[in-house]
């Protein structure tokens, strides 16, 4: 047993970060109605400082959800319609000769990407140039125009949209800028009993209006409590282990994987399901990560960094369905049970 | 530290030893199989070919404990780690990180948390055996059947027995005959040659021949003595002939030398016999000599000395003679004649005869022969060559013994051959046969 002592979150501070955590996410439930797991979902990723990029159908919210996220965390949003023409100085900004007292001198114009929350919509219909002019800024937190860098204001966020079905006149993500997302949240329709409550509350589809619940300082005061989650070797252990096993060459990789996919998860992957769990575990009130929390965060953060392979779509197989043979095959300990015991 | 709830180091404990009894009864049962297995085996290959070893079989009963000792070491070997049981004591309890966050950390300020207490109360993983650990009851079902096989005896062992038991027997005569110095060296060692022969005959395959030839050996022996009993006899009465004729003779008389011709080839053909080796030297001078006394003094101390050396050997005849009765030979005097009325039997069960006896004769229940014993046979006494002198006529027949008529055989096969199937043919042909039967076999005169 370990003689070293060391503290964990003072449970008074864990217990006030997850009643302001609850209030986001209440205030979300209000507008987006009947999708909790995608809003538990993003606010993990926020608490993470993770990029996230939102898949689904025209008309499922998307857009809504950021909007009001940006309208409770009192942050600068900025949205940009990604469209085929869009030039990457549309986005990171550009210099424009000016004439200034007599004399003539390049000033820089931010761009919108210099803001809290960039709502990125239908990210996939730009060209892969003015793609790639957000791998800087979303990896670095800085842009680098005409030689010159600056830094994006903190905290910052990219939360882009895209459509999974209009395939025409759409530029794929690169798997570089894939990577850079945190999650893919994918977003499913909602049921009927969901409609019934939205044409009930809702004229023409309002949403309610909000009010901020979380000031700058407190939710950079959260940022600093989530890095201060504690996560357990044993449970980090588990997360090594489940993105190794992405890998179709490594010798734990289930069938799906060495059947399914072509190239694994980056370590950018295991990076990003500790961070997430931190932030998981604090929204449920927890000083520490737990394997129930790697669990959760396991099928957004790892499924849209797999590359499958060909077969993969000739059986229906995606990322996500990788990914729960994945958490199905990998134990959550590394050395479990003899086979002489069962749980009861 | 101090805060820590007490129920977490002793369920952490319970679990640490229920893994271990789950690890043990991982390991142990291959080794078991594997040792009841072997055990099984050995039991059988000793049963059935090394019978030696039966009394040992026993230990083979303790080699499954004493593989335990191995898959203890082993146990101890690969034994969880305290992180190990504490991850396994998180998972069990939901896979919450509490009770590893608190191993890892013993932050007294979430010690008496609620997530603590709830991860303590994991349920204890149950003991399931399954089928590698099921497989030793039918291994050890090997091991008991193995054992209650009956242990198999070589049919060579039990020839060897029997030989043994043939030659020790044939043996023993021999020896004692030797003590009473009825036989000479090359006698006896010609009978060891004999004995050992038997023996070597009925190690390689038990049969009647065995105990034949056994007997034959004894027939032999007795026969011998017999001989030499005879020879003995013959120079006791040519002594007693002889001191009688010596008595008969007057003052300054002597004998013949035709008279004491007789004693000295009794005496001769006793020392052929080897009987003679315990007499007197002026005894053996005299033979040697092959002049007896003729003074009636000397005849007289000599048929003193003489008389008294075959008296005794005589009487070492005597001690020999339990010998064939041992033997189970026949003995006539178990059956005194006197006591037969009839020739044909005296009517009492099991007392022989022609009409042998009443049919009432008492059973004997568990009065068995012994196998060893069932080929033994019962020889019948030997036969003792009289002397023609013992034989007198019973009655003799006036004149001439008549003689029949001598047929000769040729003569009697021609009469035969003129009427053979002369009968068959006047007798048992039907008429309607006849023609038939003349057509194939009637000779070309009678056509």
């Amino acid at each position: 047993m370990s003689t070293e002592t060391r503290s964990l979150l003072d449970p008074a501070l864990v217990a006030d970060s997850q009643a302001k955590i609850a209030r986001v996410v209440n205030e979300l439930r209000r507008v987006i109605l009947g999708k909790e797991q995608v809003i538990d979902e993003v606010v993990t990723a926020l608490l993470a400082r993770g990029h996230v990029l939102l898949e689904g159908l025209p008309g499922l919210g998307k857009t809504e959800l950021i909007k009001a996220l940006s309208r409770l965390l009192s942050l600068d949003v900025r949205r940009i319609q990604f469209t085929p023409d869009l030039l990457p100085t549309d986005v990171t900004g550009s210099h424009i000769l000016q004439e200034n007292e007599g004399k003539k001198a390049f000033v820089f114009h931010a761009g919108p990407i210099f803001t809290n929350l960039l709502l990125a919509d239908e990210i996939n219909r730009a060209s892969p140039k003015t793609q790639a002019a957000l791998l800087e800024a979303m990896q670095e937190r800085r842009v680098t125009t005409f030689g010159e860098t600056r830094p994006l204001p903190s905290p910052f966020f990219v939360l882009a949209t895209q459509n999974p079905i209009e395939l025409e006149g759409t530029y794929p993500l690169p798997e570089a800028q894939l990577d850079r997302f945190l999650f893919k949240v994918e977003i499913a329709g909602v049921d009927r009993a969901v409609l019934e409550e939205i044409l009930t509350t809702r004229v023409h589809g309002n949403v309610p209006l909000l009010d901020p619940v979380l000031t700058a300082n407190e939710l950079a005061d959260l940022f600093a409590i989530v890095d201060q989650v504690h996560l357990p070797r044993g449970v980090a252990n588990y997360i090594s282990r489940l993105v190794a096993a992405t890998h179709p060459g490594s010798p734990d990789a289930p069938e799906a994987v060495k059947a399914f996919v072509k190239y694994g998860s980056s370590p950018r992957a295991a990076i990003a399901i500790g961070d997430a769990s931190r932030g998981l575990a604090l929204l449920q009130g927890k000083p520490n990560v737990g394997f129930d929390d790697v669990r959760r965060v396991a099928a957004p953060a790892i499924a849209h960094r797999l590359v499958l392979d060909y077969a993969a779509r000739l059986e229906g197989w995606d990322g996500r369905r990788v990914v729960g043979a994945l958490l199905e095959a990998i134990p959550e300990i590394e050395r479990g049970l003899p086979r002489t015991l069962e749980t009861r | 530290m101090d805060k820590v709830p007490s129920t977490i180091p002793a369920v952490l404990k319970r679990l640490r030893r229920r893994l271990a009894v789950g690890l043990f009864l991982e390991i142990w049962p291959a080794w078991a199989i594997a040792s009841l297995i072997g055990a099984g085996t050995i039991v059988v290959v000793c049963r059935m070919f090394v019978a030696t070893a039966a009394p040992y079989l026993a230990w083979l009963w303790l080699l499954p404990v004493l593989t335990a000792i191995p898959a203890l070491v082993i146990c101890v070997q690969r034994a969880y780690a305290p992180t190990d049981v504490a991850a396994v004591a998180d998972w069990l309890g939901g896979g919450r990180g509490a009770l590893l966050t608190w191993f890892e950390t013993t932050d007294p300020a979430w010690s008496d948390s609620q997530l603590i207490r709830q991860a303590a109360t994991f349920p204890l993983p149950r003991i399931r055996l399954r089928l590698p650990q099921m497989a030793v009851i039918p291994a050890l079902v090997f091991l008991a059947v193995a054992w209650l096989l009956p242990q198999r005896v070589r049919a060579l062992d039990a020839s060897a027995a029997l030989a043994d038991e043939i030659a020790s027997d044939l043996k023993a005569v021999v020896v004692e005959l030797k003590q009473e110095a009825l036989i000479t060296p090359e006698e006896e060692e010609k009978l060891e040659e004999q004995i050992e022969r038997i023996r070597a005959s009925a190690q390689e395959r038990v049969d009647p021949s065995s105990w034949e030839a056994a007997d034959a050996l004894r027939e032999q022996v007795v026969t011998g003595l017999t001989e030499k009993q005879e020879a003995v006899k013959w120079a006791q009465e040519s002594l007693a002939r002889l001191a009688a004729a010596a008595e008969a003779l007057g003052s300054g008389e002597s004998l013949s030398n035709a008279q004491t011709a007789e004693l000295t080839k009794a005496l001769e053909k006793l020392s052929k016999t080897g009987l003679l080796a315990g007499a007197s030297e002026n005894l053996k001078g005299m033979l040697q000599a092959g002049k007896m006394p003729t003074d009636p003094k000397a005849l007289r101390d000599l048929a003193a000395s003489l008389g008294k050396y075959l008296a005794e050997t005589n009487g070492k005849f005597a001690n020999a003679a339990g010998l064939g009765k041992e033997f189970g030979r026949f003995d006539p005097s178990e059956f005194p004649t006197g006591s037969v009325s009839s020739p044909d039997g005296d009517g009492f069960p099991g007392s022989g005869g022609v009409n042998r006896g009443r049919g009432d004769a008492d059973l004997t229940w568990g009065k068995e022969t012994t196998p060893f014993d069932r080929f033994k046979s019962k020889p019948l006494p030997p036969g003792v060559a009289r002397s023609p002198e013992d034989w007198s006529p019973i009655v003799s027949l006036p004149g001439a013994p008549q003689v029949s008529p001598v047929v000769s055989a040729q003569a009697a096969a021609r009469d035969y051959a003129a009427a053979a199937g002369q009968a068959a043919w006047r007798r048992s042909l039907a008429p309607r046969h006849q023609t038939a039967v003349k057509k194939y076999f009637a000779k070309d005169k009678d056509k």
